[in-house]
């Protein structure tokens, strides 16, 4: 993407002892001081959403309600599969991650994947099955919902229940470390129709999720660093500077009468012609 | 119960697609609680409705012409199309590409912005004025004309949605149903920015089919580049107000100071919206007294785009704005200063300082500054004799959201009125959390047909709430009471709606910038130079 015209939102939270939101333009000569960063202030409200989705907390606690749990539930799940394939490369390698390892940090790492694995699914329930209600209860969401929208919750519903039943149906040790096993050393295994039906779901909805709008937790990156906090001013000589030189050589074909045709921006801005199409005034 | 408006009723073509009636309207504080007090909105009549388009809510902001045939209403579909494709383009919006796409591509329908929005929620939520129905309907016409997803996708990812002349002349009308105060991409929890969307919009019909406002279109950026003001202002009528100033000034305060005029080489250019010279003359000659009383070595301009810091094109058009943005810089190195300062206009700060910024380059890559931290540091730092109890009468500050939430200028005016206004009290809320005026974007300018009683009932509704619990404790006519606002266009706006609700002689509430405080506060200034009589 092609660099583009300031539009932070403040407060920018890199901004140093401005708590309030102000910005370096409260300081008289700016553009002769050097500026004042904080280095932590970005992460550290990156942090605060991605761990307790703050926003949400404060200004939508009915959605947070259900929309905390189900990301939550994701990022338990996804830390779950990562710990299964610890476990199934350990296993590979003699030292077999099960309740009665004598090995205390393999006993210890069994625990914590059986309670990663079962929290994932039981936040996920409760998110998924939260969202998905609210969507259709709630007529402020419901007008602005769409069936793709109903389609991507139930999937991922359905993600959820398929691991919490398969778990408490058919593989209460969670078993499915075998399959990760399987996976690496190219070796079938065989599973129960409920652990099949979940990781099915679950691999399909790897492969179909870039093309849908849950890629939102991308984007926030760029729409916090690179339009709400990208403060950065242009200094004479910078690198912005040219980068905007440019831009601005490019044509552009905008066809309303003030606008000028098959001329460049720079010529359309800095150029001698005005929007009625006669010599600007000297 | 009122039936929910859907996205997809916007191509409906009977019309409007809502009313605003005074019950939906969430009522005001003390004087105005009382059923029948409020005059309400103007009916368009049976001929300005034939002529004009009104069928979103029975305004009309920008006066569009209905077509006059199919063809025409054709054309207009084509151009929009069109232009919905530049504006996707990195050759012909790469000014706004990024923030663009990130917002049309990632909103998660959450409706967490909703609240945030004082036109929507004055208006007793009303559907179309929701922060995510324009976007929605942006998204929905993109999927289905740009990306052409046959019928079946269409339905399933909700892009039903037709595109035809009604559903685009709303469009135009809903650009202008928002103040771009952004405070809903404020709360948004992915960052998406519906003040944007709505920026993006009326710049595609700027920029594509021609359709603007006209008084910010020809007579304002199309006036300013021609006459060097968008009040139409010359470089010789300007003299005339400069000498009416000067008038001013000794006999309000018996000083004789002389405005620095075209002074090649000075410190400072100090650029004022000129709607100050015309309106709020007190404004220009409070900054010429504090300047010439702290010693500066400043100046005016009175060459051509050198004295009217306005740039509307920030509202609605990139190839306005910027032809704009650089003439400034240009009458600013022709004049070599070594630094402009911003006076008290709002949009000025943000279009010169934040968005003008990466237009800049080489000899016009000049230091741009605002005038409020430069006179924090003089009333701080006792650079001038103030008595602050010449002050003491209860004050509020309004936060121009292109001064706060946009600039990040939130503390110095606030230091300035702690020291100098015994009585300063806070409205809630505030700094960056503030709430527009409802004349942002422009509006406070916009006066076509009904559109007028529109920003005064439902978009300057909030503000007008906010300053009166400010002053519930003080509220009897008698009590002489300040709203200080220093942005030209809050003034104005905040003036049409004191005028409106006849808040100075029911409620003893005025208005007026900052340097006026200050020089009122000056030791020796023998009378008051606030004269409560001769402001609004």
């Amino acid at each position: 993407m092609p660099v583009h015209l300031r539009w932070e939102l403040y407060p920018v939270a890199h901004e140093k002892d401005k708590p309030y939101g102000g910005s370096y333009l409260e300081e008289v000569d700016w553009w002769h001081r050097p500026r004042r960063i904080n280095p932590f202030g970005e992460f550290q409200v990156f942090l605060r959403e991605i761990l307790l989705f703050r926003e949400y907390y404060k200004s939508n606690r009915g959605y947070w309600y259900f929309v905390y749990p189900f990301h939550i539930g994701l990022f338990l799940l996804i830390a779950w599969i990562v710990l299964l394939v610890v476990e199934a490369v350990l296993d590979l390698n003699g030292l077999a991650v099960h309740a009665l390892a004598l090995n205390p940090w393999l006993k210890a790492l069994y625990y914590v994947t059986l309670v990663t694995g079962l929290a994932a699914f039981v936040l996920g329930l409760i998110g998924t099955a939260g969202l998905l209600a609210k969507r259709m209860l709630d007529e402020d969401l419901r007008v602005y919902t769409d069936p793709i929208d109903y389609f991507n919750l139930a999937w991922l519903l359905l993600l959820f229940l398929s691991g919490l039943l398969s778990y408490l149906l058919e593989d209460s040790s969670f078993a499915a470390r075998g399959l990760v096993q399987g996976l690496i050393t190219f070796k079938p295994v065989e599973t129960g129709p409920l652990l099949t039906t979940f990781i099915l779901l679950s691999a399909l909805f790897l492969a179909y999720m870039p093309f849908t709008r849950m890629m939102h937790y991308v984007a926030k990156y760029f729409t916090y660093h690179k339009v709400r906090w990208d403060d950065e001013p242009n200094t004479k000589g910078g690198k912005l500077e040219g980068k905007v030189r440019e831009l601005l050589a490019q044509p552009e074909s905008w066809s309303a009468p003030h606008i000028q045709q098959g001329k460049s921006w720079s010529e359309q801005t800095a150029g001698t012609v005005s929007p009625d199409n006669r010599e600007a005034p000297k | 119960m009122k039936k929910k408006i859907s996205i997809k009723d916007i191509g409906r073509r009977e019309g409007p697609l809502a009313e605003i009636t005074p019950e939906d309207l969430v009522p005001l504080p003390y004087p105005y609680d009382q059923p029948g007090s409020e005059p309400g909105i103007k009916q368009l009549t049976a001929e300005q409705k034939q002529k004009y388009e009104s069928n979103l809510d029975g305004v009309s902001a920008i006066g569009l012409k209905r077509p006059e045939t199919r063809e025409e209403e054709e054309k207009v579909v084509s151009k929009f199309l069109s232009g919905l494709e530049k504006l996707l383009s990195k050759e012909n919006n790469w000014t706004f590409l990024q923030p663009l796409m990130l917002s049309l591509e990632n909103c998660a329908k959450c409706q967490t912005c909703s609240d945030a929005c004082p036109i929507y929620t004055e208006s007793g939520k009303m559907e179309i004025y929701r922060p995510t129905y324009r976007l929605e309907v942006l998204r929905k016409i993109i999927r289905k004309y740009l990306k052409k997803e046959g019928k079946l996708l269409s339905r399933f990812t909700g892009s039903d949605i037709e595109l035809n002349y009604t559903t685009i002349a709303r469009l135009a009308e809903l650009a202008y149903r928002c103040t771009l105060c952004r405070r809903c991409a404020q709360t948004c929890p992915i960052g998406i920015d519906n003040g944007l969307i709505t920026h993006e919009i009326r710049k595609l019909f700027s920029q594509e089919l021609g359709i603007a406002p006209k008084e910010i279109h020809q007579l304002g950026t199309v006036q300013q580049l021609k006459t060097g003001s968008s009040t139409g202002t010359t470089p010789k009528a300007l003299h005339s107000f400069i000498s009416f100033i000067e008038g001013e000034i000794e006999e309000r305060t018996g000083k004789s100071i002389k405005l620095p005029v075209d002074k090649e080489g000075a410190d400072i250019l100090l650029m004022h919206n000129t709607g100050e010279f015309i309106s709020w003359p007190e404004n220009v000659a409070a900054f010429a007294i504090i300047f010439e009383a702290a010693g500066l070595d400043w100046t005016l301009s009175s060459k051509m785009m050198g004295y009217d810091a306005v740039n509307y094109g920030v509202w609605y058009d990139d190839v306005q704005f910027s032809r704009i943005a650089v003439r400034h810089m240009q009458a600013a190195r022709d004049l070599r200063v070594k630094r402009v300062l911003v006076g008290e206009c709002g949009h000025a700060h943000k279009a010169m300082l934040v968005i003008g910024d990466r237009l800049f380059s080489g000899d016009l890559n000049i230091p741009r500054e605002s005038a409020i931290p430069l006179l924090e540091a003089l009333v701080c730092n006792n650079k001038l004799k103030l008595d602050p109890s010449k002050n003491s009468f209860p004050i509020t500050l309004h936060d121009p959201c292109n001064l706060v939430r946009l600039s990040g200028i939130v503390e110095p005016q606030r230091r300035i009125l702690r020291k100098i206004c015994p009585q300063f009290r806070e409205m809630e809320p505030h700094g960056v959390a503030n709430y527009c005026c409802g004349g942002g974007s422009g509006f406070a300018i916009m006066d076509n047909l009904n559109f007028s009683d529109w920003r005064s009932v439902v978009s300057g509704r909030m503000k007008l709430r906010q300053i009166l619990n400010a002053f519930q404790d003080v509220i009897s006519p008698d009590i002489h009471k300040y709203v200080c606002a220093p942005c030209s266009n809050c003034k104005g706006q905040i003036r049409d709606l004191f005028g409106y609700y006849n808040v100075r002689e029911k409620c003893g509430i005025h208005y007026g910038g900052l340097v006026e405080l200050i020089v009122n506060a000056m030791v020796d200034m023998k009378e008051p130079f606030i004269k409560w009589e001769g402001i609004q």
